[in-house]
């Protein structure tokens, strides 16, 4: 009898032990999947199905697969909130990730502090999210504006010492604080500013302000507009001749392979600071980039590649510290080094910011040649979350 | 004084003659607008949409393999068709109640909930592009001017003065402005009413349509596009006067040149609102707007 | 807006008695079952121990409340509001400001919130209620966007990020925004006062004039009275109202953004009166109720829900113009004489 009970007590250990195994760990994803960030929702889920089957082919997290749950959050940090309350308490997610735009970002860094649960954004690029509106709960692995910033200064300062710039951006928060972060940087180098000018978001036409460009008599005209505000600059600027002879230059979310078949030869000679360029001359990266091709049909951009680094940050994470408890992650990813198709980052522990090398990249023919680096601890920036 | 001539040939200038060409492009929306109100006292929501459908009618006929010109001639032809069967389908089943502003106000707006949905489902978020047929530029007053945009003003005035004909000078005008002037009474002297209301629509869309073709080189093609011209085209119709096609072409230009001119001045985030105060101010004083309804040019 | 109201040429649902006063029973009814459902769902959410759907359910009765503003302007005064957002975004942000730097009072924050809302309505309401039909519309509508591009770069209000960190109040002793039954019964408390007091303005004088005005404005000079003050009023009770329901927002989820002030905000009010049933009260609940429940089931299977609203939507204003509960009340009301005879 005694064996009996021995032996049902150890089956039923191993089943239960089995089953633990088994049972998936779940990753929320709140994306934009509708309206106009939805091409970046796309990457991003790209990037996160792929390093999700990579992960699972190969044995899962701990043992335990992944799996991935979406819900559209349309842009709008209302209904991200929405969504990731939904994620965290009926789906029960382990961990969320996704958020496209700044203002989700934070909102759902509230949500997962007030669940107990981390988060991490792979596309939101202010300075805030790691900065003075840090959170103990919120992580990010892609690079910051200010990390873009110094790549593309240091760019500049090489190859057009005291450049004259022009800047032009639109006129909202972000876009002012851009181009603020890339002036402050660019004159720390010697650069001159020539004039400024602030478009509205959504501007149809930016031919009013050519006058201004023009007798201004800029090397280097700089902006901080994305999306179809680029689209229209770029090709109106390429219409009546503005960007002969003046190297332009831009943010990192300026000219993207959402927008870039639109503005199409336009765009070519353009120079950005970004944490990724699909042609980053690496073995790791080359198979990346085959094997992302070959799932979407599509190059990876820095949102996907960034996206796809993040559950391997995850599972490097969760295999540090041996656990998905919340406490033991956080500690686990502070300080954390793990591999990304970029090369090595690290999230530091100040303030959840990962460190990477940055590059500078110039379009040709649709391309993003790079042609400058700044390594990972220049680009960075000081610490400036005194929240932890 | 040599200052002052520079400045008007170099700054105000370009910038007025900037001004004219958005001037017709805003004109050229309005008139529709405009005219699908003094007749058929609808107010159509959805005229953004079926701008942003011209411009997407006009990528794929590229991508089929047609050049500009044909996608030019052809594209308001299909959205003439979009709009005979959006005014039988859905306007008319609202068309005879009391509540006829409100009713089509609230359908066409849902209408364009829908359009621009569709848009996105069938050609995707991101943004498109078509070629501008015409390349180079001219040189002008000492600024470069691409010669498309010269060619949407000379052909979009063109366009104007030809609506213009078409209204006030040919009977199937007559017949329009009779059926706006008064319904039954036309239709007793025999005049098609139903069929003059759905193709008179359709004639209102398809000007919105050839706008979307038109622009779309200038300002590329993206699912949320309507909106662009929405605001603009409503205030410069309600500033003109509905149903008033000369109020919407003075409207129209004498606006945009507003607008133009006064980004030389104040910060362009505050061309909108500018444009808005000027739209309350006029209503207050004259609620009709500067001109009368289309049976009264 | 005779085919909107729910009745034409008949006093609406909530008018005083005499031999249309009929609709009163059935129209009582389903404000009832409402609040009763309300209550049922509250209960079985609890025991069950979700948070998610009741702080779902709360967000739809705050968006209630604004659809209760529209159908105050638009049901009962016969005027479309476009931009009823601004004053829902406002009260939202006077709220945040004020309990995140102003001490943390529930009480403090919603007695801001109503008072800004009151005269922003009164300027807004002073430039547009001049207008009718769609001109008030647009005006109203282009209110909406001039202001909320205006919080939208403002760098001390968040600017395009918003604000965060806005600490959840405590309401009463031991019930606190933060818990989720809690705040849930406070906001239906809220949503069925709001009703409550618009029902019973409706068979007072004021809310006689101002259904006399939504019939023919024209008339009523001639019977001595002013229309503009009337509406004028009416304006600045519904913004106040949407204002109100704003500042519960950010008690709920704790951050605000400009994206609240938006025109799809105002777009989805007005859908919510539409759907729900003009000029009934009752019916914007329930349209409020029922769209967001549609909109987080169909946007889990699909980003395209847009499409389903909107179809809904036209679906709606061709077939049903008179909404869900338009329809509803007279037919609950046939049943009813039919089961009870005359009363």
């Amino acid at each position: 009898m005694k064996n009996t009970l021995v032996a049902t007590a150890l089956t039923l250990t191993a089943a239960a032990a089995f089953a633990q195994a088994g049972t998936p760990i779940k990753i929320g994803v709140v994306t934009p999947l509708s309206g106009t960030y939805a091409g970046i929702g796309q990457q991003v889920k790209w990037g996160l199905d792929l390093a999700a089957k990579e992960i699972n082919t190969a044995g899962g997290v701990l043992g335990r697969p992944l799996e991935l749950i979406y819900e559209d959050e349309e842009a709008n940090p209302a209904v991200a909130v929405q969504k990731a309350e939904k994620l965290f308490q009926v789906a029960k997610v382990d961990f969320l990730t996704g958020t496209v735009n700044s203002g989700s970002t934070l909102a759902v860094g509230q949500v997962a502090e007030r669940n107990d649960r981390l988060m991490a954004t792979t596309v939101s690029f202010a300075d805030s999210i790691t900065g003075d509106k840090c959170s103990p709960n919120v992580f990010r692995v892609n690079a910051r504006a200010g990390m873009q910033s110094a790549a593309l200064a240091d760019w500049m300062a090489q190859t057009t010492p005291n450049a004259k710039v022009f800047y032009l951006g639109p006129d909202y928060e972000m876009g002012r604080s851009t181009v603020a972060a890339f002036k402050s940087a660019a004159e720390g180098k010697g650069a001159q500013s020539t004039g400024e000018v602030f478009a509205p978001l959504d501007n149809k036409d930016y031919s009013p302000f050519f006058g201004q460009i023009r007798s201004a008599r800029p090397s280097v005209i700089y902006t901080s507009v994305a999306g179809n505000d680029t689209v229209r600059l770029f090709n109106q600027m390429a219409e009546f001749g503005v960007n002969r002879n003046v190297q332009v230059v831009g943010a990192s979310g300026t000219v993207t392979s959402q927008n870039l078949a639109a503005i199409g030869k336009n765009a070519d000679g353009f120079v950005t600071g970004v944490g990724y360029s699909p042609l980053i001359d690496t073995p790791a990266n080359k198979k990346f980039v085959a094997a992302f091709e070959a799932a979407a049909k599509a190059l990876p951009d820095l949102y996907g590649t960034d996206s796809y680094g993040v559950l391997y940050m995850y599972k490097a994470a969760a295999e540090k510290a041996g656990s998905t408890d919340t406490a033991k992650l956080r500690a686990a990813m502070r300080g954390l080094q793990w591999a990304t198709p970029q090369g090595t980052k690290t999230l530091r522990a100040e303030d959840h910011q990962a460190m990477q090398d940055m590059y500078a990249v110039r379009l040709k023919d649709g391309k993003f040649e790079i042609v400058g680096k700044v390594a990972a601890a220049a680009a960075i920036g000081p610490d400036a979350c005194t929240k932890f | 004084m040599p200052a002052a001539l520079d400045w008007l040939q170099f700054v105000l200038a370009p910038q007025m003659i900037n001004g004219l060409s958005i001037g017709v492009a805003v004109v050229l929306m309005a008139l529709g607008l405009t005219i699908i109100f003094g007749l058929l006292d609808v107010i159509n929501m959805a005229h953004g949409e079926f701008y942003a459908v011209g411009a997407y009618v006009a990528v794929a006929l590229l991508t089929a393999g047609l050049n500009f010109w044909w996608a030019l001639v052809l594209t308001p032809l299909l959205l003439a068709v979009l709009g005979y069967a959006t005014e039988r389908g859905l306007i008319q089943r609202v068309f005879h109640s009391k509540d006829r502003h409100t009713l089509t106000l609230l359908l066409t707006f849902g209408v364009a909930i829908v359009m621009e949905d569709v848009l996105k489902i069938v050609f995707g978020a991101n943004p498109l592009r078509i070629e501008a047929p015409i390349a180079g530029a001219t040189e002008m007053v000492g600024l470069f001017f691409p010669n498309y945009r010269l060619f949407v003003m000379v052909v979009g005035s063109l366009l104007i003065a030809a609506v213009w004909l078409l209204v006030f000078r040919t009977s199937i005008g007559a017949m329009v402005r009779a059926a706006a002037f008064d319904r039954h009474m036309s239709a007793s002297l025999g005049v098609p009413v139903s069929t003059v209301y759905a193709t008179t629509f359709a004639f209102g869309v398809a000007l919105a349509g050839l706008a979307g073709v038109m622009l779309a080189p200038i300002y590329s093609v993206f699912p949320t596009m309507g909106r662009d011209f929405v605001l603009i085209a409503f205030s410069v119709v309600i500033i003109g006067g509905m149903g008033s096609i000369k109020g919407a072409v003075l409207a129209g230009l004498l606006l945009t040149q507003v607008q133009s001119i006064s980004s030389l001045f104040i910060s362009p985030v505050w061309s909108d609102p500018l444009l808005f105060g000027i739209m309350v101010l006029v209503l207050m004083w004259r609620p009709q707007g500067l001109f009368g309804k289309l049976g009264q040019a | 807006m005779g085919a909107l109201a729910s009745s034409t040429t008949t006093a609406p649902a909530h008018g005083p008695g005499g031999a249309h006063g009929r609709t009163r029973d059935a129209a009582r009814l389903l404000a009832l079952l409402f609040f009763v459902l309300a209550l049922g769902f509250a209960g079985t959410a609890f025991a069950l121990g979700d948070v998610f759907f009741l702080r779902l359910a709360t967000e739809a009765l705050i968006f209630g409340g604004l659809a209760l503003s529209v159908d105050l302007l638009l049901g009962r005064t016969g005027l479309l509001p476009l931009g009823q957002a601004l004053f829902f975004g406002l009260g939202a942000y006077v709220a945040a400001l004020t309990l995140k730097h102003g001490g943390g009072s529930f009480w403090l924050a919603m007695a801001a919130a109503t008072a800004v809302s009151a005269l922003a309505g009164l300027a807004g309401g002073l430039i547009a209620i001049r207008s009718k039909g769609v001109y008030f519309a647009l005006i109203s509508f282009g209110l909406a966007q001039v202001v909320s591009k205006v919080v939208y770069n403002t760098r001390e209000l968040g600017a395009s990020d918003g604000i965060i960190g806005v600490p959840q109040p405590t309401v009463l002793p031991g019930v606190g925004a933060a818990d989720p039954l809690g705040f849930f019964l406070v906001v239906l408390v809220f949503v069925a006062a709001v009703y409550a007091t618009l029902a019973y303005l409706g068979g007072t004088p004021f809310g006689r004039q101002l259904d006399a005005i939504r019939t023919n404005e024209h008339r009523v000079a001639f019977l001595g009275f002013d229309p503009w003050r009337y509406k004028l009023t009416a304006f600045v009770a519904a913004a106040c109202i949407a204002g109100a329901s704003g500042a519960l927002y950010p008690m709920l989820r704790g951050f605000v953004s400009p994206e609240l002030m938006f025109f799809q905000v105002s777009g989805n009010a007005v859908i919510n009166v539409i759907v729900g049933g003009t000029g009934t009260l009752i019916g914007p609940l329930y349209g409020s109720a029922l769209l967001t429940g549609l909109k987080s089931v169909v946007g889990s299977y699909t980003a395209h829900h847009h499409i389903v609203i909107g179809t809904l939507f036209v679906v709606v204003v061709i077939l049903m113009p008179r909404g869900l509960i338009g329809y509803a009340t007279p037919a609950l009301q046939r049943w009813l004489d039919r089961r009870g005879g005359a009363r």
